[in-house]
């Protein structure tokens, strides 16, 4: 009888983009949070100070890394947590697909909406 | 021979249950638990910043709304929930890098008291402005 | 003289039979205050219920086949202190291992827990007896002649000292054990490490970090670091995980970093990659 735990698998990377996000994001989670929140007045940006704020580069820039960092981040814990029910291979490829594709619309819709304001 | 086996949805909800169980599983589920509540937050969220494209007017009415003491309480259980979830984070990071396996206890100790102390010094400053 | 105390301990033990929902009974039995809490599971098969059915042998923590829960805890009941686990009134709740499939009562069916033990080349297949070779020499080495001698180096590849009893315990405590069916786990993964150490050529040393690198390998592991605590003989199965996960990350980079030197990108493990900690099982 085969031994079904004998097979190499292939090899996987999503937990090391994980971590890879994960401690991007302490980083960038640190300085959106600080931006937004501590060294606004008031601790919120108003309509004006959100276009003026995005429209700096350098923000932008770090903004959008952000956005993609944090919905990669968010997408991979939720297939971990869905790949912890046991569904079968086929049914699991199909979830990453979907979350993938989840992925990709948040990141467009994010960038749809910055378009949107600092034109 | 038939044996018993329970269903796999049963099976899935087991990570929830931390009954009997010591500190490592405490945080892994603690991180679960933070991280889905953190992606709802996240599309809640990117929902909301949609009123930064219906205009000044709709976004300004949302700022003075955010800054009722109710919504700035959720603002605390969220950085709770952020720091809870990115120092442990850190944690399973370096140790699934095989480094401090042996002092995982005692690292999330130590980073879940630095985050409530964050906790506590961001929560005197949102409240008190 | 020692003087010793009976009790009557009440156990509420897991009772399944095939075709029947399961339940839980509750025996009470006279024991000594020193009695583990095999000794009371044995007082229940021998005064209470005949059908109760539940593995022993050795009662020293040797062989592995006890394993259960108490009161929802994996323990190994011959090395478990009845006393250290009632606390004078409530019954102690005995239940099969997690993660198995149940046979009867207490008995599960660990054939895939052998399985993987197999597919890390953990078992041992004696071709010809005896397995240990028997000069002198070997035998001092073992320690049961009373001068200092080193062991030399190719007795260790017949020592199987290795601290694992294979009692599946860490398999039970494991969340990820609960849903992956195909996981590696624990204890197939400290396994594939501690023959990794052993490997001596390179296509075998490819083939275990091949099993360790897929998706129901080492990366599956959500650190709740549950098997490394559960454990009743230090193996730390979690620091043989991270340990394994050390090494594949360092592979992946020096290939990674071939590749970007314009190599073709393959994913090659009988490169070496540099020292693995050596030296001991856990603790």
């Amino acid at each position: 009888m085969e031994n079904p735990f004998a097979e190499e698998p292939k090899a996987t990377s999503a937990w090391l983009w994980q971590v890879f996000t994960g401690v991007g994001l302490v980083i960038l989670l640190g300085l959106h949070f600080m931006a937004n929140h501590f060294i606004a007045k008031g601790g919120l940006r108003d309509f004006a100070d959100v276009v003026a704020y995005l429209r700096n580069p350098i923000v932008l820039v770090l903004e959008l890394l952000f956005l993609v960092f944090v919905t990669t981040h968010a997408l991979l814990g939720v297939r971990a947590v869905l790949l912890d029910f046991g569904f079968s291979e086929s049914i699991e490829k199909r979830l990453s697909r979907a979350l993938t594709v989840v992925g990709v619309l948040t990141i467009g819709y994010g960038l749809w909406l910055t378009w949107n304001i600092i034109r | 021979m038939a044996t018993l086996n329970y269903p796999k949805i049963r099976r899935a909800g087991r990570w929830f249950d931390v009954r009997r169980r010591r500190l490592g599983m405490w945080a892994y589920t603690l991180n679960r638990i933070t991280g889905i509540g953190l992606v709802v937050y996240l599309y809640l969220h990117l929902g909301v910043l949609s009123l930064l494209a219906r205009g000044q007017s709709s976004w300004d009415s949302f700022v003075s709304l955010a800054r009722s003491p109710f919504y700035l309480g959720l603002d605390v259980v969220l950085l709770a929930g952020i720091l809870i979830h990115g120092l442990n984070g850190l944690r399973i990071a370096l140790t699934g890098f095989d480094v401090g396996v042996r002092a995982q206890k005692a690292l999330f100790g130590i980073l879940m008291l630095a985050a409530a102390v964050a906790l506590i010094a961001a929560a005197l400053k949102i409240f008190g402005d | 003289m020692i003087s010793m105390k009976m009790l009557e301990i009440p156990l509420q033990i897991f009772r399944y039979r095939e075709g029947e929902p399961p339940h839980y009974d509750i025996f009470t039995v006279q024991v000594a205050d020193t009695a583990h809490v095999i000794d009371a599971m044995d007082a229940v098969w021998a005064t209470r219920d005949r059908s109760f059915t539940f593995r022993r042998a050795c009662h020293h923590s040797s062989c592995g086949s006890c394993s259960l829960r108490i009161n929802g805890v994996e323990k190994l009941p011959c090395i478990t202190r009845v006393m250290d686990v009632w606390d004078g009134h409530a019954p102690v709740r005995l239940d099969p291992l997690r993660n198995f499939p149940v046979v009867s009562d207490l008995v599960v069916d660990v054939s895939a827990f052998f399985q993987r033990m197999s597919a890390a080349g953990m078992t041992i297949t004696r071709s010809a007896e005896p397995s240990l070779p028997l000069s002198v020499d070997d035998l001092a080495a073992t320690g049961v002649l009373s001068r200092p001698v080193e062991v030399p180096e190719s007795l260790s590849r017949f020592n199987r000292f290795e601290n694992c009893i294979e009692c599946a315990i860490c398999m039970s405590a494991c969340p990820t054990m609960a849903t992956d069916e195909k996981f590696l786990g624990p204890a197939g993964l400290a396994a594939i490490y501690r023959a990794r150490q052993k490997a001596d050529n390179p296509s075998d040393v490819a083939h275990l970090l091949g099993l360790a690198d897929g998706e129901h390998g080492v990366w599956r592991c959500h650190s709740a670091f549950e098997c490394t605590a559960a454990c009743p003989q230090a193996v730390d199965p979690a620091g043989k995980i991270m340990a394994l996960r050390r090494e594949l990350i360092a592979r992946r980079f020096k290939v990674a970093a071939r590749a970007a030197a314009v190599v073709p990108r393959t994913r090659n493990y009988s490169a070496p990659a540099g020292p693995t900690k050596h030296g001991g099982n856990g603790a």
